[in-house]
């Protein structure tokens, strides 16, 4: 079928098209969370529709209209569907459009102008994995290759003029074996890690966790792209911090006091513990109000990210969510004493329009 | 996809069975060509209009999306496919039963003699197989010549108005053919012209050689606003080529529209008859009952066009009327109007209609009468809006008039204003739409892709005075 699947790529052109052409508009409102399975996400999309003079609402005899159905397909007949369907009714189909994380990140991509993520050169290492692919002479009985083992013995056999077809009788030599082997293979460094921590003390309110949840959302799709596979560790914290799952991330509203270490100190833990960095690409998230709880706990942040955290992961984001009450001082904190560290992106967020500018700048050094 | 015209033994088999039955009821009709597609591909005819080739859209993209949606999901299914082309095509869908296959054949052979016979579709194009595959390769050059996206532009806007036809008009001129050549030329010309709409620059408004071939000219008022278009507007040799392709396209359709309640009745009454009548192994009258009533089933509410025409026809034999002389001369609104009696109206449309006025629940049941207008109503004009074009101001240079004739239905205004602005986009000047909004008669002006709405008289007085291009128009409008 393929002129229909040419006419099907040119409708998914023009409905990409839209896509592309609203994507600010998705970038600063949650739509399309939620809406994101595995593979591909599904946009709802008015239905493009060629506008022609049709009855409106206000009908004589109320209701919906059952004529006309089946425009130029007028020939078709579903049935067992009704096909006059009364419920065709134009104009309030919802066209769901499904449209692959890849291509959503690339849109992404090319509207952010965001660089492909570089392979850090030392992470390049050599996976430990391989696979039975290779053959050789000496091996034990449970990796014999049957088949290999077998033609050679009947070549041996035919060569040396011993082989009968009235009689076909091959006997294996002790040289006819071989055995599968094992063989290393390279295996691309693909894996990483992304940490969203957030704070969800008093001050940080539901817009301010809207704003976090649609910056997540995007920063995973973007570097789902980049990666073979993407693990994601959703951590909160106020006076202390632990590990919960995405819906508790987005949901949860705490109050109380904010002691920043606790989430960098939980985090430190998990790439010590699970995320060993020779074999992840860190990517650690952590959005705030600004609010520690004293300039000590700041202190304590600062040397933990500079001698533990920084070292150790591709980049470390810092993302300050403008508060009614928050002081903002955190920024200016870690900006003033790792301003010079390359690994450290800080912004600032006001409110969802900057949401863009805040993903590019965290995603644009395409570390 | 190529049609193979190849069935399994079996299938060939049940056709020749099914047709010398069908024959043998009297059904006449063209030679029957059945084709076996996946479900798949079925849905790709289906998006074409049913034809293996279409000229390249967008559309027919979203149409087979939609339909292969709702066959991935489970929620629809195309059984049988049939168009009016001579010979008859039908798809069969590979996936169906024995006895699906059967009842989807006698079914499609109602359907072929009904295209055959009603009146309606004598003026049809009985090689539109053909010259929908011709229409593909004049768009396709059309795009080569002139882009993609500005043949994507002109057909969506032609589209827009490919129902701003007069569906009586090919049946009239079929009936008093008009004095000149026939509508069609021969192909060899038609090559010709293509070729020069290539070569040639834009021709503006000049007539000059006009690359349509030329229906009789259109007086004033007509519902053919696309001849009409066709004919005046100052439209380049390509444009006007695609608005030809429209244009004989929506002519070709327009009696399906016209009957489609006749033609699936039609279609149901005689696979019914066919298979009940002795083409069916007794173990399988469990499973044609259960299919049968799958496609006649209609919800409360909601009107299902196999229902409505099969009980018309039974109600007609009932009433001892000549069926096939029936399906010979009337359309759906013509039979419905002959035919509809208090105890048809109270059995089969008073649940068409039930729930409709849930609203207004002091309001008296609607009279037997009250539901076959209801129904005609919906029905009448393929069931679209009645849109004129009344006049044109100063021989073909003017504002184009297009008058609704209001039947208590308002128009969709947002559509309507985005089918004005396309109109007048064609037509390159101003254009009036008369209509009447919340019982007021009102007028949408189209001009320079602005909509208004006006009040009625305003302009049309202020037409009459000569004006030059530099007045202030708005100022004097309102001072008007």
């Amino acid at each position: 079928m393929f002129r229909i699947e040419a006419d099907r790529a040119r409708f998914r052109e023009i409905v990409r098209g839209r896509v592309r052409s609203d994507l600010r508009r998705y970038l600063s409102t949650g739509e399309l969370i939620g809406r994101a399975g595995d593979q591909a996400v599904s946009i709802p999309l008015p239905q493009i529709e060629l506008p022609r003079f049709v009855f409106g609402e206000n009908r004589k005899g109320g209701g919906e209209g059952q004529a006309g159905a089946g425009e130029e397909g007028g020939a078709q007949a579903a049935e067992g569907e009704g096909a006059l369907g009364a419920g065709s009714e134009p104009g309030q189909h919802i066209l769901e459009v499904e449209v692959d994380l890849d291509e959503l990140a690339q849109m992404l991509g090319d509207e952010l102008e965001l660089p492909n993520i570089q392979p850090r050169g030392a992470r390049e290492l050599l996976g430990e994995s391989g696979r039975y692919s290779g053959l050789r002479r000496h091996g034990p009985d449970s990796l014999r290759h049957f088949r290999r083992s077998f033609k050679n013995a009947l070549k041996r056999t035919i060569a040396s003029g011993l082989y009968d077809p009235e009689d076909p009788r091959v006997v294996p030599a002790r040289e006819d074996f071989r055995f599968r082997m094992r063989k290393p293979c390279p295996e691309p460094d693909s894996s990483a890690v992304v940490f969203h921590m957030m704070d969800v003390s008093g001050s940080m309110g539901r817009e301010q966790k809207e704003i976090v949840r649609i910056k997540a959302f995007w920063i995973d799709t973007w570097l789902r792209s980049q990666y073979e596979s993407l693990e994601v560790v959703y951590i909160v914290h106020d006076a202390v911090a632990r590990v919960v799952d995405p819906h508790t991330f987005f949901h949860l509203r705490e109050s109380g006091g904010t002691k920043i270490s606790s989430a960098y100190e939980l985090c430190l833990r998990q790439i010590q513990e699970r995320y060993r960095p020779e074999d992840w690409n860190i990517y650690p998230f952590h959005y705030s109000d600004g609010d520690n709880w004293s300039a000590r706990d700041t202190e304590l942040c600062v040397s933990m990210l500079r001698d533990e955290i920084l070292p150790r992961v591709n980049q470390f984001c810092y993302g300050q969510v403008k508060s009614a009450h928050g002081s903002g001082q955190f920024k200016k904190d870690l900006d003033g004493s790792l301003g010079h560290e390359e690994t450290l992106v800080t912004s600032t967020i006001n409110d969802r329009s900057d949401i863009p500018e805040a993903i590019r700048a965290f995603l644009g050094k395409g570390r | 996809m190529r049609l193979k015209s190849d069935l399994p033994a079996a299938l060939k088999y049940q056709a020749v069975i099914v047709e010398g039955a069908a024959r043998a009821a009297g059904l006449d009709f063209f030679e029957v060509v059945f084709e076996l597609l996946d479900a798949r591909d079925v849905n790709g005819v289906a998006a074409y209009g049913g034809f293996p080739v279409r000229h390249p859209s967008w559309r027919f993209g979203m149409e087979y999306e939609r339909l292969e949606k709702g066959r991935q999901w489970g929620l629809s299914k195309i059984y049988e496919l049939v168009i009016n082309n001579d010979p008859t095509y039908a798809y069969l869908v590979r996936s169906n039963s024995l006895l699906e296959q059967k009842l989807v054949m006698a079914h499609v052979y109602g359907h072929a003699d009904f295209f055959k016979h009603n009146l309606w579709f004598a003026p049809t194009e009985r090689k539109m197989l053909d010259r929908m595959g011709d229409h593909s390769v004049r768009v396709r050059r059309v795009i080569d010549a002139v882009g993609l996206e500005a043949v994507e532009r002109h057909l969506d806007r032609c589209l827009s108005l490919d129902t701003l036809i007069d569906p009586y008009l090919p049946l009239r001129e079929h009936a008093h053919p008009p004095e000149t050549k026939s509508p069609y030329t021969p192909p060899s010309e038609r090559a010709l012209r293509s070729l020069e709409a290539l070569s040639s620059t834009p021709l503006e408004s000049e007539p000059g050689p006009d690359p349509a071939p030329r229906p009789p000219s259109r007086r004033l008022p007509t519902y053919d606003v696309l001849g009409y278009l066709e004919e005046h507007a100052p439209l380049e040799a390509w444009q006007r080529e695609l608005l030809h392709v429209v244009r004989s396209e929506a002519y070709y359709f327009v009696p399906q529209r016209m009957t489609k309640i006749m033609n699936e009745g039609w279609a149901s009454f005689w696979h019914s008859r066919l298979l009940t009548g002795g083409l069916l192994e007794p173990a399988e009258v469990l499973d044609f009952a259960d299919c049968h009533s799958a496609a006649t089933y209609a919800p409360p509410g909601q009107a299902n066009p196999y229902k409505l025409g099969i009980e018309l026809y039974r109600h007609a034999e009932a009433r001892g009327e000549e069926l096939f002389r029936l399906r010979r001369v009337h359309n759906d609104v013509s039979l419905i109007h002959k035919l509809v009696d208090e105890p048809f109206s109270e059995q089969f449309l008073r649940p068409i209609f039930a729930g409709r006025r849930a609203g207004q629940a002091e309001a008296p049941p609607p009279s037997w009468q009250d539901l076959k207008s209801l129904l005609l109503q919906e029905i009448s004009w393929g069931g679209l809006p009645q849109v004129e074009l009344a006049d044109v101001g100063a021989e073909g240079k003017g504002e184009l008039n297009l008058v609704h004739h209001h039947d208590g239905r308002d128009l969709a205004l947002d559509r309507a204003r985005e089918t004005l602005r396309n109109l007048a986009a064609l037509w390159g000047k101003p254009v009036h739409l008369s209509t009447r909004v919340d019982k007021e008669e009102r007028r949408l002006l189209c001009e320079e892709g602005e909509v208004r709405m006006v009040d009625t008289h305003e302009g049309l007085v202020e037409r009459a005075k000569p004006k030059s291009k530099h007045d202030p128009r708005p100022e004097e409008r309102r001072a008007g």
